[in-house]
């Protein structure tokens, strides 16, 4: 049973913080609450515990996001005082192109619906079809249906976002 | 000729449909070029989709060992079951101040009188003893009526290090007091492990441990003990391991509020088991103390570098100790 877990932990590691990260854009925070997850899951021994790891991500996700909705009233008030920023050379190039690239996906990403979203992060996260179903109470043959949709739409949010940044640049 | 609808296509690329429908969906695809052209399409914008998601990795770490995991999840337990051991010390409190021995605490008219100068003291005039060390005597008056939180609060402000106690017959106090509780406890087995007087606070967890100078301490960690800067340093204390690797270390400071917190920074699984040594309740009772655990403190750990572990622990709330904790790994790795 722990050997099982064990196997779960080495493989799926890795692909819940990626979701977690998805959700909370908070690298340290995503590598906590997958720590948590599998935690818990050493405590719940769950049947079936692909699903369970992923459903209590999800979890452990939407508690964060509420926890930081409450926060950002705060911090939207303090965003009006200049900070002393640290002069930054700006000689990676690489990092700056990389931050904007993910920046545009993060971006598209969000043009899609909750549910959308969540069925894509899902999938990619490694679930099948019938995982994602149980997870998210759709009928198995509504994920084909909601993937093809979230796919185009997640590709069209971000060529759309990339021809207007590019035509913006050519600009200035 | 029915062409296959989009998301039946999607379905099929990702690997969804059964055996007899992927027959179906490739005979159909040999035969239809159109049905060919829009797998085609829909391959691409899967591969597309993943490239695109791909870049919303955060940066590759090396996950905690499982070990660790299990480490952190054992502790965890360990608290939880310190808790409710607290819970029952609260409890037996209440039953042996609401049993009858309350009726000495509320008819009590003379002063309190140390334990040591009477030694064929009654029950009743020993528990009162534990429990009229209460900063607010209030809290006593109304036994059936005092609720456990403050009966518990009661004994915690009781931790005596500043209460001079007479070393001999405090600890044949110990013993005696231990014998009656044990004996009025009705809800649950209550630890008690009194220590000699005088013996090493730390002794009981593992020995080898040196309470050691700030400045001592520093020099033989090589400038890395874990800390909060700018606190009030209480006491180190750093407990050899195996050659070659650096201590286990354990740093007590004081807020500003009076609380004490303690940084503990070491091999994972000597922190580990520190604390839930500690979490049991087991460590540590000097002469006189009830030995009740600190039910409202809070452990927080945290894999840092390889196999060590960072840990606060203190009356604080976890998102407290979890910013503590990344601020003191934030200096640590800043050296």
């Amino acid at each position: 049973m722990s050997d099982e877990l064990e196997q779960l932990y080495q493989s799926t590691y890795t692909a819940v913080v990626r979701f977690l990260y998805r959700k909370v854009w908070d690298a340290e925070r995503a590598e906590d609450l997958a720590q948590e997850v599998f935690v818990r899951a050493l405590a719940h021994r769950p049947e079936k515990p692909r699903a369970w790891v992923f459903a209590v991500a999800a979890n452990l996700a939407r508690d964060e996001a509420r926890a930081a909705v409450r926060r950002k009233r705060h911090l939207t008030l303090l965003k009006g005082d200049p900070i002393a920023m640290p002069t930054v050379e700006l000689a990676a190039d690489d990092a700056v192109e990389h931050d904007e690239q993910m920046a545009a996906v993060q971006e598209a990403l969000d043009t899609l619906t909750a549910r959308d979203r969540e069925i894509l992060l899902l999938w990619d996260a490694g679930l099948s079809y019938p995982e994602i179903a149980a997870q998210t109470g759709l009928a198995v043959g509504a994920v084909g249906t909601t993937l093809a949709r979230a796919r185009r739409r997640l590709v069209e949010a971000h060529d759309r976002r990339h021809t207007r940044t590019g035509t913006d640049a050519a600009h200035s | 000729m029915r062409h296959i609808p989009e998301e039946e296509l999607h379905a099929y690329l990702d690997q969804a449909l059964s055996r007899s429908q992927c027959v179906e969906i490739e005979s159909h695809l040999a035969a239809c070029p159109s049905c060919r052209a829009l797998r085609d399409g829909i391959a691409a914008l899967r591969d597309r989709t993943t490239a695109l998601l791909a870049r919303l990795a955060p940066p590759r770490r090396v996950p905690m060992s499982f070990e660790a995991l299990r480490h952190q999840g054992d502790l965890r337990a360990s608290i939880r079951r310190r808790r409710i051991r607290a819970a029952a010390w609260a409890a037996s409190l209440v039953v042996a101040v609401g049993t009858g021995w309350g009726a000495a605490a509320l008819s009590r008219h003379e002063p309190p009188k140390p334990v040591a100068q009477a030694p064929v003291a009654l029950p009743s005039q020993q528990t009162v003893a534990v429990v009229e060390t209460t900063p607010t005597p209030s809290s006593v008056h109304l036994p059936d009526s005092t609720p456990p939180v403050r009966t518990h609060r009661a004994a915690r402000a009781e931790r005596p290090v500043e209460r001079a106690e007479p070393a001999q017959p405090a600890n044949s106090d110990v013993a005696d007091l231990q014998a009656k509780l044990a004996l009025l406890d009705v809800t649950a087995p209550v630890e008690l492990a009194p220590i000699e007087p005088g013996a090493d606070r730390a002794a009981e967890s593992g020995g080898m441990w040196r309470t050691m100078s700030w400045d001592g301490a520093r020099n033989e960690t090589g400038d890395e003990l874990p800390h909060i800067e700018g606190l009030p340093v209480i006491r180190v204390q750093v407990q050899a391991t195996d050659h070659g690797r650096r201590p286990l270390m354990v740093v007590a400071q004081q807020l500003t509020s009076g609380q004490v917190i303690e940084t503990i920074e070491g091999p994972a699984n000597d922190v580990s088991q520190f604390l839930s040594r500690r979490g049991e309740g087991a460590t540590a009772l000097a002469p006189g103390e009830v030995g009740l655990p600190s039910a409202a403190d809070q452990s927080m750990a945290m894999q840092v570098g390889g196999d060590r572990m960072l840990a606060v622990t203190g009356a604080l709330p976890p998102d407290s100790l979890r910013a503590m904790i990344r601020r003191i790994n934030a200096e640590m790795r800043g050296k």
